[in-house]
């Protein structure tokens, strides 16, 4: 079976590891790295558990293999926050509205609410229309909607002071 | 759920890419975006020898005037092409479509070129390059050719492309400023497939339709181009259109199948009805470019 | 939205914990990555597993062939049904009795669904051992599949050595003469029917088990469940070890919804492979195999018929209930529970049933969130029939029937007693919260713009809080400690899936006991901390456990008044405990951190007052009443789109009665959970089966679970009431998807009801199915396959005993030789509602007619007399007490050294009884 080298920046660390070409990028931050905060709800890119940021952008870890993220910025819920024991505000709104329960699809709709935070021109909206890119079976998606609407408003906010 | 082992290389031109699936002699697979291949590979269902990542030939990618119309390269990504200036500005319809494909995940890594060269018959992406009349643009170590979209689908997922052939671009023709955009789509959830889905272009000159392109998806194994609807409209008066006897033209133009979703005699009992609406939104709104 | 805060605190002025809505003690873990799901666990040695599965959906085994796939590198064994039996295993219900048909973890001869575990392999990773499966071959002869709960009716038995497809079976399939004149005589006689689609429960962490043999006697298994405790009883029984060497750790779970209550056939291979083999072994269950091998929930159809009076009260009921229990139910179940709560909140005279589950070749059958729901759903839905029919309002007609606490204490018609239940007073709070009139007016508008509005309510009574009655369901323990820095942990015996009960217990204690909320921390999820209780099933936790920490904080908060009184001199009514601080009254110079008192109690017995254990610890087990209820009325509104089928939920208000609210958030998260999953049951969720008996919604693109667009906001009306437990909590786990289907359903009906009745319920309402409505024709194509519910011939209904089974002919001899005394010991089976129940039955005749005896069996042995022998049948009633009063009448035919018949149990109706000569 064929590995392959592949080096990539992971939560900020420059990381260096030899990977099978079938490993999805999913399996090894899992496996490999030890960020089990990465969710494999489906291993087919429908419930957006295992979402993660590249390169800034929200994706699906299960839908892009590790040798794809050759040279790329990877993020995942554990690097989210800037400190230890601090929370990212996306993780902080869901936190503070009840957004999750099991916790197991928390780390996908987590990237995804921190990717859209960073760009100003998110709003409730677009952030609804992206989270249903998730599957939440336990809480009716009520507190996710809040969340939303708590982050909303600080985007907003955020925005207007410039 | 993890993919047979497969090897991979990351071909940096077309030329490249090409010699690689000339001698895999079949054995090898593309991967853009990878967005419904992987799942396919995860579930064993795909078993490629070889895996050829497009993502590293520059050529591939981006969004280009072209003399008649506008170049999309296959690797350009679904996201990027929503944001896309000369896209929103000259092909409405199709950043139409592009929004209601899959969801914002997906369209972060999803190619468009991915989404047409694999022909999901329920798809917006494949419906909208035949109804738009765009050409695609296939290259192999034997050469390149072009295939106009509506002659490149053959079946649910299956197209024309060799074993060997390479998509390069997608090329939609020039529609003139201030056309009306024809887009409707039911699917259950946001991102699922449509259920029934039309998508499209028509323009207005002088009172009379002078041009249009119309497709369904979801209602026939492939995209079902609406050519009888099409020849009956060309160029006649928007207010002495009969809707109702061209929405059964329309659905006649389609082959709707049964499926776990929904039935064919939903498809064509709704299809009837999405045609009369949207088009007739189109003529009221005036929903231009 | 109120935040009542129904129990008096323990000190005076302290901060309430107990009904404030406080962020999850789980969350920050859990939104940093810092969960602990199974699969997340990685052992030294650890070998991983996958399942070479039976591709067709009934058939023998005729050849297996691993030759190929054992020789790949990385592959370290490979097990089939022969080798894997080295270690047996008896796979059990949820109710601990064995399985009424053989189950091995892994086919041996026979497959009996797709899915069906044939072959287990071993390897260095799940790639590799999905390679290895990938060149395993196996054979079949393939036989015809039983799919359909009326392919079962029609076809031979699936399993070997049974009679018929009839898993379980109880009730009367006539209704008894002054019933059925009552039906018949009746003013108005309307019939519902429901069709319910199989449901994947799909919680969003699939099933996953790491189990690591430590030493002869000791294993450990990291499972994704609903109770660490229930899974070490379980596998213990199962295994026949005992139970201390077991541990089960399970610190996180994904979701379970009753899917994870025991383990089933793969996680049963793994264990067994894992104590064969000797090194860590983990499956982590793909989401292919959780929708296509997993077990299943809610298939069935149900007939209720109902009988009013001209003013709209109900007069008599009978219904017919078949649910499909697939190969290897996780309990052979006819959902008793559904006759049980049918009426249970309605002034409902009489009511009689016939109830029974099918073995068919499709996946087995496991509980869901609610797992009797079809008891709302078919009531609450033929209600608003009726209403129309009569003419009466939806309201209104509950109003004439259900139970108010003024017409309380009252017996249901199956017996339950009903003395603390507020559905009708629900119902009112929530009317009083939704201008009917103005919804009325703005619907006809609509409508005559061809816009079509419905709205719909449904009340019920549910059961929570369960102990006592069953054998699996015991009381809950709390372990409450003041450590001596002043920190407060506490180890439960209750288990969170979600269910945030490191939260929800935390403020029990922080209330009861004085503290802050931030200095108690909740350990759980572990069967090795804490006492022994059955976790998550049947909205318990709250109820059980949040009882039980109450009891315990308040016990251990004597303890420091005791403590302070005699250090400072004082009486301990004078000591109250706020924030951390003791204080005595009017002398403010001697409050003191609990912390110190703490270094005291457990540092300085000198100073401690005589009799005094040392320490500040305390535990205690709360054994409830066997049932708490719960009462709710739900409302919503909706838009159906008649061109299309589409239907848009436009507003859903709760207003549910569960008790004293320890926080609103995980309430109403709870509730909101539930209701999510009723939309999906309604609207998009479907387990189909093609008629070989392939199940083809393989993937979450054809398995379509709600999304955020699906779920409207959820408003609430906390109509509390507390119930009768310590703490006054009601469960509130499963209500929402109990509710929440027949809500919107007549709210759907109620849009439609321009257009006709919806006739026959079939879910889900489909687009296509709406039109099927809308257009009274057939759009949906599923009128031309099925046009009839299944019913099953009336002489496979019930099994009557008329007919013995063929015997020997020398035993026949026998018998007549004999015409012989039937004195001795019987080994018989009663087929109860909870699984058979073995017992030794030892006759003696007078030579008279005249039968005593004595029945014999683990829970004890109980004697009875003045029974009849007449012509080989054996008439006799037994008077029981456990689990409830109740006579039970035995009708028996004796044939030989065979025994059959049945026995009638009240108002449950009839089970099956078998047995032989012992």
């Amino acid at each position: 079976m064929s590995e392959y080298r592949v080096e990539m920046k992971v939560n900020g660390r420059r990381v260096a590891e030899a990977v099978e070409a079938r490993t999805s990028l999913g399996d090894f931050l899992r496996l490999k790295l030890g960020y089990t905060g990465v969710h494999m709800g489906c291993e087919h890119g429908v419930c957006g558990a295992c979402t993660i940021m590249v390169d800034g952008r929200a994706v699906r870890s299960c839908l892009m293999l590790a040798v794809q993220a050759e040279g790329s910025e990877v993020l995942t819920v554990e690097g989210l926050a800037d400190a230890q024991d601090a929370l990212h505000p996306a993780q902080d709104a869901m936190r503070k509205a009840h957004g999750l329960q099991c916790g197991f699809c928390t780390p996908g709709v987590v990237m995804t609410l921190a990717s859209l935070c960073a760009d100003r021109r998110c709003d409730e909206q677009s952030m609804v229309a992206a989270m249903s890119g998730h599957i939440c079976r336990c809480t009716g998606y009520q507190g996710i909607r809040r969340a939303i609407t708590m982050l909303a408003a600080e985007v907003g906010s955020a925005g207007s002071d410039t | 759920m993890k993919p047979a082992p497969f090897d991979y290389v990351r071909p940096a031109s077309i030329d490249e890419a090409c010699t690689i699936l000339s001698e895999a002699g079949g054995g090898a697979t593309v991967i853009a975006g990878g967005q419904t291949l992987v799942p396919l590979l995860n579930l064993r269902m795909s078993q490629p020898f070889v895996l050829v990542d497009i993502g590293a030939i520059p050529e591939l990618r981006g969004v280009d005037r072209v003399v008649g119309g506008i170049r999309v390269g296959p690797m350009t990504r679904q996201a990027d092409a929503l944001e896309d200036q000369l896209l929103a500005q000259h092909l409405p319809a199709f950043v139409r479509a592009l929004s209601h494909v899959g969801h914002h995940q997906t369209r972060n890594r999803g190619t468009i070129g991915g989404s047409v060269a694999l022909g999901e018959p329920a798809a917006e992406m494949p419906a909208t390059a035949v109804a738009l009349g765009a050409e695609i643009e296939i290259a192999s170590i034997r050469g390149t050719r072009r295939v106009p979209a509506e002659a490149f689908y053959l079946g649910p997922y299956m197209t024309v492309l060799e074993p060997d052939e390479l998509v390069t671009g997608i090329i939609y023709p020039d529609w003139p400023q201030g056309h009306l955009v024809v887009f409707q789509e039911l699917a259950q959830r946001p991102g699922d497939f449509a259920l029934v889905g039309m998508v499209g272009a028509l323009v207005i000159e002088g009172g009379l339709i002078q041009r249009v392109g119309l497709s369904w998806f979801g209602m026939g194994p492939t995209p079902m181009k609406m050519r009888r609807v099409e020849a009956e409209l060309q160029g006649k008066a928007p207010d002495a259109l009969d809707l109702k006897s061209l929405s059964r033209l329309a659905v006649s133009d389609a082959a709707p199948f049964d499926d776990h979703h929904a039935s064919a005699e939903y498809r064509r009992t709704v299809g009837g009805r999405m045609f009369t609406r949207s088009i007739g939104d189109a003529l009221a709104l005036g929903e231009v470019a | 939205m109120s935040e009542q805060t129904l129990i008096p605190s323990a000190g005076s002025g302290a901060a309430r914990w107990i009904g404030k809505r406080v962020e999850r003690k789980e969350d920050a873990r859990l939104l940093t990555g810092r969960g602990q799901y199974t699969d997340d666990v990685v052992l030294p040695g650890m070998l991983h597993v996958a399942f070479a599965r039976s591709t067709i959906a009934h058939g023998r085994i005729t050849r297996v062939e691993t030759s190929v796939a054992a020789e790949l590198p990385g592959v370290h064994a490979i097990y089939t049904a022969r080798e894997l039996a080295a270690q047996p295993i008896t796979m059990m219900s949820f109710f601990f009795t064995p399985s009424e048909v053989p189950i091995t973890p892994l086919a041996g001869e026979l497959v009996q669904y797709v899915g069906d575990p044939v072959v287990m392999v071993i390897a260095e990773t799940r790639a590799i051992a999905e390679d290895a499966v990938s060149l395993i071959e196996i054979d079949y002869e393939e036989l015809s599949p039983v799919v359909t709960i009326a392919d079962a009716m029609a076809a031979a038995p699936i399993h070997p050595g049974t009679e018929t497809n009839v898993a379980s079976e109880i009730g009367d399939e006539e209704p008894e003469e002054d019933l059925a004149q009552a039906l018949q005589g009746a003013h108005c006689l309307l019939t519902q029917e429901v069709v319910h689609q199989r449901i994947s429960q799909a919680p969003m962490e699939n099933r996953a088990i790491l189990a690591t043999r430590e030493g002869p006697e000791e294993l450990t298994l990291y499972i994704t469940c609903q109770s660490p405790h229930n899974i070490a009883r379980w596998v213990s029984l199962a295994l026949g070890l005992p139970q201390t060497a077991i541990r089960v750790i399970a610190k996180d779970v994904g979701g379970s919804f009753g899917l994870k209550n025991t383990p089933w056939k793969e996680e049963c291979a793994v264990i067994c492979a894992a104590m064969l083999f000797g090194r860590p072994l983990k499956w982590t269950e793909d989401r292919y195999e959780a929708l296509t091998a997993s077990n299943q929930c809610r298939e069935a159809q149900m007939r209720l018929s109902a009988a009013l009076d001209a003013n709209g009260r109900l007069v008599a009921s009978h219904a017919v209930y078949d649910c499909n229990n697939g190969a290897y139910p996780q309990g052979a179940d006819n959902n008793i529970a559904v006759h049980m709560f049918l009426w249970a909140a309605y002034k409902m005279p009489a009511y009689a049933f016939l109830s029974r589950g099918w073995y068919t070749n499709t996946n087995g059958l496991a509980a869901y969130r609610g797992p009797w729901a079809m008891e709302s759903l078919i009531r609450e839905t033929l209600l608003d029939k009726a209403a129309r029919r009569l003419g009466i309002d939806p309201v209104e007609i509950r109003r004439r029937n259900l139970v108010y606490l003024k017409d309380q204490p009252a017996v249901s018609c199956m017996g339950i007693p009903v003395d603390d239940i507020t559905p009708g007073e629900c119902l009112e709070k929530l009317v009083a919260h939704f201008d009917f009139a103005a919804f009325r007016k703005e619907q006809a508008q609509a409508r005559e713009q061809s816009r079509y509005l419905g709205v719909g309510i449904a009340a019920y009574i549910e059961p929570t809080g369960s102990a006592g009655s069953m054998v699996t369901m015991t009381g809950e323990l709390a372990q409450v400690r003041i450590e001596p820095t002043g920190r407060v942990t506490a180890m439960m015996s209750t288990h969170s899936q979600g269910h945030g009960t490191a939260t929800t217990m935390a403020q029990c204690i922080a209330d009861r006991l004085g503290v802050a909320y931030d200095d108690v921390t909740v350990f759980e999820g572990d069967s090795s901390r804490g006492g022994f209780g059955p976790g998550a099933a049947g909205s318990r936790q709250g109820v059980i456990g949040g009882g039980a920490a109450i009891r315990a904080s308040e016990m251990l908060a004597d303890k420091v008044r005791v403590l302070a009184a005699h250090l400072f001199n004082a009486s301990p009514e004078s000591v109250s405990i706020e924030d951390g601080i003791v204080h005595i009254a009017g002398a403010p110079e001697m409050s003191r951190p609990l912390g110190e008192i703490a270094n005291i109690a457990y540092a300085e017995p000198d100073r401690l007052p005589p009799g005094f254990e040392a320490g500040l610890e305390a535990q205690f087990r709360y054994q409830p009443p066997p049932m708490t209820l719960t009462s709710a009325a739900h409302l919503c509104v909706v838009e159906v789109d008649t061109d299309t089928g589409f239907v848009k939920i436009l507003r859903w208000i709760s207003s549910e009665d569960c008790g004293t609210v320890i926080n609103p958030g995980v309430v109403e998260g709870q509730i909101s959970g539930g209701l999510a999953q009723a939309i999906g049951m309604v609207l998009l969720e479907e387990m189909p089966y093609d008629a070989r008996g392939n199940p083809t919604a393989a993937t979450f693109k054809d398995y379509l679970l709600p999304a955020i667009s699906d779920v409207p906001v959820f408003e609430f009306i906390h109509a509390n009431t507390p119930s009768k437990t310590i703490g006054g909590m009601r469960g509130v786990g499963e209500g929402g998807a109990i509710i929440g289907p027949p809500t919107l359903v007549n709210a759907i009906a109620d849009a439609l009801s321009p257009f006709g009745e919806i006739e026959k319920l079939v879910l889900p309402l489909t687009p296509a199915r709406i039109l099927d409505i809308v257009e009274q024709r057939d759009v949906s194509g599923f009128g031309a396959s099925h046009s009839e519910m299944a019913t099953a011939p009336v002489a496979d209904a019930v099994q009557e005993p008329e007919a013995p089974p063929p015997m020997p002919e020398n035993s026949q001899e026998q018998s007549a030789a004999e015409a012989r005394s039937i004195d001795g010991d019987w080994n018989m089976v009663l087929k109860t509602p909870m699984g058979p129940q073995p017992m030794v039955v030892t006759f003696a005749t007078d030579g008279a007619g005249g039968v005593s005896g004595m029945f014999s069996s683990a829970e004890g042995s109980q004697a009875f007399d003045g029974g009849r022998l007449d012509a080989g049948r054996v008439r006799f009633d037994l008077k029981v007490e456990k689990p409830m009063k109740i006579t039970l009448k035995y009708d028996l035919l004796i044939e030989g050294d065979i025994v059959s018949g049945k026995c009638k149990m009240g108002m449950f109706g009839s089970a099956k009884v078998t047995g032989q000569r012992a």
